[in-house]
């Protein structure tokens, strides 16, 4: 089938590309964008592993064709921070919350999500949150202490500085 | 696989471009992708998208019901105040898949996909909800329980599109349960159960139920509330309906359950859902 012109923005970058109707997002984002953070687990919906932002939502990219995204805005884990480690990268690095990987970009995209919605989630609302996403390595223990480490940074840093002491 | 694939501005559009047939209509994707690519289904000519259509968008209180967009992602209608005053559609919009998953999938496309485990279903059906229709011969509106017809099959005819879902607000005291249960985490019911009622003084009023995935559609288990109407609330009322609840459904055996044990759990969700009337546990 004839391919049509896609725009959008991905990673703040904007795309003009042509893609066939029945190419889904992720094969874009790997394929023809060389974007291969983004992984492909199940191709069916029930894995999380291509999790990444459009208009700022969490959506699996496995299950959204290219040329739904005319216009979007889609960021994934290659554009979460592009100067420096993300505080969910870090913490998932300091608390093995990363083990063979493969999971990896779509739990930190998941939870960046979760935390934009709800910054100071209870261990159960981040389980719960994560619950679209699997991982066969760590238990999940990990990453749960992870992305509550990563949510204490980034309230930390979001905080206001504090008043200087008055002597 | 090589279909085409469109995006009509508006109603008028699309029911235009359906009507020419060869195409299938794509709301979320979320059943009709995972079709495609496991190859259950054929490519048709081209899909036509009907997720930003603005007369699919938005959700309206019209006083006496709730007007639901066709094209509204489940995740909004479950972020939108209105699901507060209806318990038993949001418990159910709240597992169908993942977070991910609610963000896209739409309740117009899980109506049309017509599985008969579709989890909004049996809510629905139990609030008495109507679906509003749209296609070359003009508009119509169907009760939800006219609507279902088959597995995956369903009232609409040829190039019509579903435009809204229309919920009656429950009356005061009406109380509603879900129930629900599956292997695991992100899988298809085995069973589900909503019930609408109110109880005073003991006495059951207004009782509507409807079970999930235990028939070839969602359905309502109309002579168990029959039965129910007007009865006071008693374990020998409970034994009996549940009795009545497990000859009202249809259930097969395959890999999430057997048919003996779908029927069994109908009849203990029964009893659940009207004991949490009284305050017990559903
Ligand atoms: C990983 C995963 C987990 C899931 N978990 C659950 C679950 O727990 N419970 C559950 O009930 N479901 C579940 N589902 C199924 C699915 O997500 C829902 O049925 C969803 O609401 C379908 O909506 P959609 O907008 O994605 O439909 P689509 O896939 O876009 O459409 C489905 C069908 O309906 C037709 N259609 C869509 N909209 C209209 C319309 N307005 N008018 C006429 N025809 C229309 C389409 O042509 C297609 O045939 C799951 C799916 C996946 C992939």
């Amino acid at each position: 089938m004839a391919k049509k012109i896609l725009r959008c923005t991905v990673n703040g970058r904007q795309i003009e590309l042509a893609v066939a109707p029945n190419q889904t997002l992720v094969q874009v984002l790997r394929d023809e964008l060389n974007l291969t953070g983004t992984k492909v687990g199940c191709d069916m919906g029930t894995c999380g592993c291509c999790t990444v932002h459009i208009n700022g939502k969490a959506k699996l990219s496995c299950l959204t064709l290219a040329l739904e995204c005319q216009g979007a805005q889609i960021t994934t884990i290659e554009g979460l921070n592009q100067y420096e480690l993300h505080p969910l990268q870090k913490a998932f690095a300091e608390k093995g919350g990363s083990q063979c990987g493969f999971c990896t970009p779509g739990f930190i995209m998941k939870s960046a999500a979760l935390l934009a919605e709800n910054p100071a989630p209870s261990r159960e609302e981040i389980a719960a949150g994560l619950s679209g996403n699997l991982c066969r390595c760590t238990g999940y223990v990990k990453i749960y202490d992870a992305v509550e480490q990563a949510a204490q940074e980034m309230q930390r840093a979001e905080a206001p500085a504090p008043a200087p002491a008055r002597t | 696989m090589g279909y085409d694939y469109i995006r009509p501005a508006s109603l008028e559009q699309a029911l235009s471009l359906a009507a020419q047939g060869e195409s299938a209509l794509i709301a979320g994707g979320t059943d009709l992708l995972v079709a495609l690519h496991k190859k259950k289904r054929p490519a048709p000519g081209r899909l036509i998208s009907i997720r930003s259509l603005p007369e699919l968008a938005g959700i309206r209180d019209e006083g006496a019901r709730l007007r639901i967009g066709a094209a509204v992602p489940l995740a909004d209608l479950l972020a939108h105040p209105a699901q507060a005053r209806l318990p038993a559609l949001a418990k159910a919009l709240g597992v169908m898949g993942s977070r991910q998953i609610r963000n896209v999938a739409t309740l117009g496309g899980t109506l049309c996909n017509a599985s008969p485990g579709a989890d909004a279903a049996p809510p629905l059906l139990a609030l008495g909800a109507g679906v509003e229709l749209a296609g070359p011969a003009g508009r119509r509106t169907l009760d939800l329980a006219e609507f279902f017809r088959g597995p995956g099959r369903t009232a609409l005819q040829p190039g019509e599109i579903m435009t809204a879902v229309l919920v009656p607000w429950p009356g005061a005291g009406t109380q509603s349960h879900f129930l629900r249960r599956s292997r695991v985490a992100m899988d298809i019911a085995t069973v589900s159960l909503a019930a609408c009622f109110g109880l005073t003084n003991n006495r059951l009023s207004g009782v509507r139920l409807a079970a999930g995935a235990v028939a070839p559609v969602p359905l309502r288990l109309r002579a168990t509330e029959t039965f129910l109407e007007g009865k006071a609330l008693t374990d020998e009322t409970l034994a009996e309906a549940a009795k009545l609840a497990r000859a009202d459904v249809a259930p097969i055996s395959d890999l999430r359950g057997t048919a003996w044990y779908r029927r069994e759990l109908v009849g203990v969700f029964l009893a659940r859902a009207l004991r949490a009337g009284n305050g017990g546990k559903p």
